[in-house]
């Protein structure tokens, strides 16, 4: 057994300051990579209380003065450029079930261990990814974009490994060799880390006992009956001699999860930092399953103005995000989802966002390749194509398919959205799929003047245009037409109460462009327009 | 002693070089229009990529498409991407596949805006071929803009515009003029190229609409005709 414990020191803080913008304070310049700088520390004084008291404060804010413990006032009277959120557990837990997300894709057995601390039991897992260094390597990448301070321990048993993330960072890649050497090592674990401990630690300093060595030595039964049994059986799990079975986390079938935003949002750019944490989420959710997010919907929920009060429905704005290729890539997400934000009005400041998820399809994430060939310049297009859909709109997008149909204006299906074709499975009535005619195509690089005859025109009007009509001469803006080759009989559609039967010409106008003109077979009525133009050979 | 000028002609130097009587090559490679008289008079022989080429046409329906065919083919048989943007009116799914242009890989994009998704498909490099019909007014500045852009952009770009912007400036390496010239004919004028100015327009011979007892039809001349007569010949 090989357990990884992953503890996140400053999560509260950080779940909290992740919503906020980064601010460069102007009189201190940050000196030095940008990577190095934690972010917590980017935006200035920030401390989060619990009843009226600091229960967590940045760095910037501890210079100031605040402490852990300070009233309020005091923490306000001391440094009054200070931010004060409220801590909230929930928020928390979320934050960490994303961390929990993110190491399930590397073992499914993660549970948690209380005291922010995210444990995983690797031993399956190591041959997959190349020993544990590399793993713990990629595991920290992985961990990277949802911006957590880590501290990570490698121990044998969870509870050791719990207790020695909590106690020390650098992770010890080689396995303990020995019993004695692991015995040594949680031994020094000091009892102020044990969370059984946690009542009992002043009569536990009164007696000298202080690390979990001292414990061990004491009499079993006279420490069980001060302490309870709780103290002693953590330590006989963590030394391995008393099982330690966890429950393994299990993600959930669909994804939601919420953000309060500190600050109320007003421009998208301020959407996008919030929104950028959930679909760090979101794509850690979608590690945890092994698949791809194939869409999300993402609600902002607006701060609520009187003329709110009576209509329910626009105190928050719905976006759906669909992908036409699913994706577990944060970055091309955010990029759709900036597209649609730039271009979205809001009634209101926003207050808190919520996204949500279902349509997951199993997949791993697709190889980086290290020459680009044309599959990767093809999914490239297709993203390119998402985009457009998130800016344009899908109706803007289109697709056309020819249809087995005589009429012109029926000959034409177009799909709307960039998703490829489907392959090549009809349903009766949809549209051909037909195979690329034998003849330009395969001639391409042959004298264009010998390709077949172009049977149809390139351009079609929306709406036949009625052409005035001199003598019989069709005239187009006044001046006369010339039919130059038909006629060309259509009549179809008599099933499907759209008949049309009409005769079609290829027409010359004064300037030698040709038209694609046709009159109805019957002949007109007396002020009837007899000639319309249907296309332009372009 | 001759100098090492005279030695090494001066065009050899560097392949961004040409004298003012010679057409310019370009370091980048070239996509042939598939119409041997118009790559004889275009640099390099064929389209180029990396810029932008100004079509300039007088209205809708001179064969510009016919023009662009055998390049767009081959694009598409390439297995690359065909984007038309804007284009002036419904395109014919049936004419377009027999032109060749594989309608998988062809997409139309329609919209008020339309320089945003031109410029972004010119800048990402992933489109083979874009063809754009351009909004009426189009600024100088939004020209150099996508002329930026299309540096990144592997495979020609076409921007259709108004022929009565042929006097005006533009920073196109390439602008043609497109006429009719009799049915199934075109007439391609080079109002700008990398080279010596052309005075004669290049004639091309389009890919057919027309049979060729109708071709007959359509150059006679007209005034001699009436419609009546033109009804019975055709019957």
């Amino acid at each position: 057994m090989l357990w990884i414990g992953v503890h996140l020191p400053a999560l509260s803080l950080e779940s909290f300051v992740a919503t906020l913008a980064p601010e460069r304070p102007t009189e201190a310049p940050i000196v030095g990579d940008l990577d190095d700088v934690d972010p917590v520390d980017l935006v200035g004084p920030v401390a989060l209380i619990e009843h009226h008291r600091i229960v967590a404060a940045n760095a910037a804010a501890r210079e100031g003065g605040v402490k852990v413990g300070q009233k309020r006032a005091t923490a306000l009277a001391l440094a009054p450029q200070t931010r004060l959120g409220e801590a909230d557990p929930a928020r928390d837990e979320a934050a960490l079930m994303a961390v929990a997300h993110v190491l399930m894709g590397f073992t499914p057995a993660v549970s948690f261990g209380g005291d922010h601390v995210v444990l995983a039991e690797v031993q399956a897992s190591l041959r997959y990814f190349g020993g544990l260094p590399r793993l713990l390597q990629r595991l920290r990448a992985e961990l990277v974009p949802l911006g957590h301070a880590l501290r990570v321990a490698c121990a044998p048993t969870a509870q050791g490994a719990q207790w020695m993330a909590l106690v020390r960072d650098e992770p010890e890649t080689t396995p303990v060799g020995s019993k004695a050497g692991w015995h040594a090592r949680v031994g020094a674990v000091p009892v102020a880390r044990m969370a059984a401990a946690a009542p009992h630690l002043a009569a536990l300093e009164a007696l000298g006992l202080a690390t979990a060595a001292d414990l061990w030595k004491q009499p079993r039964a006279g420490l069980t009956r001060r302490f309870g049994g709780e103290l002693l059986a953590d330590i006989d799990r963590a030394l391995g001699e008393c099982p330690d079975p966890r429950t393994a986390l299990q993600p959930s079938p669909t994804f939601d999860s919420r953000l309060e935003l500190f600050m109320r949002a007003d421009d998208s750019a301020a959407l996008l930092t919030g929104a950028a944490v959930l679909l760090n989420r979101l794509t850690a959710w979608a590690t945890a399953h092994h698949g791809l997010v194939a869409g999300f919907e993402l609600r902002l929920h607006h701060e609520s103005l009187r003329k709110m009060r009576d209509d329910p429905a626009s105190r928050s704005t719905m976006l759906e995000i669909g992908l036409g290729e699913p994706v577990a890539d944060t970055a091309h997400l955010h990029s759709l989802l900036r597209e649609r934000l730039q271009r979205l009005p809001l009634a209101a400041s926003v207050i808190e966002l919520s996204l949500h998820c279902r349509s997951i399809t199993p997949g791993a994430p697709r190889n980086t390749e290290l020459f680009p060939s044309a599959a990767s310049a093809g999914e490239g297009w297709q993203r390119l194509l998402e985009r457009f859909e998130a800016r344009l709109g899908t109706h803007n997008i289109q697709r056309l398919q020819p249809v087995a149909d005589h009429r012109p204006e029926l000959a034409t299906a177009v799909r709307q959205g960039g998703e490829p074709l489907p392959a090549r499975t009809r349903a009766p009535g949809a549209p051909l799929n037909l195979p690329t005619p034998a003849g330009p195509a395969s001639t391409a690089s042959g004298d264009p003047a010998h390709w077949p005859r172009l049977k149809r025109p390139v351009w079609l009007l929306r709406e036949p245009q009625p052409l005035r009509d001199e003598g019989g001469t069709p005239l187009l803006s006044g001046k006369p037409l010339w039919l130059v080759a038909g006629p060309e009989r259509i009549e179809s559609g008599w099933w499907d109460g759209a008949y049309a039967a009409r005769d079609y010409f290829i027409a010359q106008d004064h300037e030698g462009a040709l038209l694609w003109i046709y009159r109805f077979r019957r002949a007109p009525e007396v002020g009837e327009v007899g000639w319309y133009l249907q296309g332009r050979f372009g | 002693m001759s100098s090492p000028s005279s030695l090494l002609p001066l065009e050899h130097l560097h392949p961004a070089l040409w004298r003012a009587h010679q057409l310019g090559r370009g370091r980048d490679a070239v996509h042939a229009s598939g119409y041997a008289a118009l790559d004889a008079e275009l640099p390099g022989g064929g389209w180029p990529q990396r810029a932008i080429t100004e079509l300039l046409l007088a209205g809708t329906g001179w064969g510009e498409m016919r023009l662009l065919a055998p390049v767009l083919a081959r694009v598409g048989a390439a297995g690359r991407g065909v984007l038309l943007l804007g284009p002036p009116a419904e395109p014919c799914a049936e004419a377009l596949a027999q032109l060749g242009l594989a309608l998988a890989r062809c997409v139309v994009i329609r919209g008020d805006d339309l320089l945003w998704p031109l410029e972004q498909a010119l800048r990402s490099g992933q489109v083979g071929a874009v063809v754009a019909w351009a909004p009426p007014r189009l600024k100088g500045e939004a020209l150099r803009r996508l002329q930026l852009a299309a540096q990144s952009h592997e495979g020609p770009a076409f921007v259709v515009r108004p022929a009565s912007v042929a006097t005006q400036p533009s920073p196109a390496p390439l602008r043609l003029l497109l006429s009719g010239a009799g049915p199934d004919a075109m007439a391609v004028r080079l109002v700008k190229r990398r080279g010596p100015a052309l005075e004669q327009p290049v004639l091309l011979a389009l890919p057919p609409v027309l049979s060729r007892a109708a071709r007959q039809r359509a150059l006679t001349p007209r005034r001699t005709r009436t419609h009546v007569q033109a009804l019975s010949a055709l019957a």
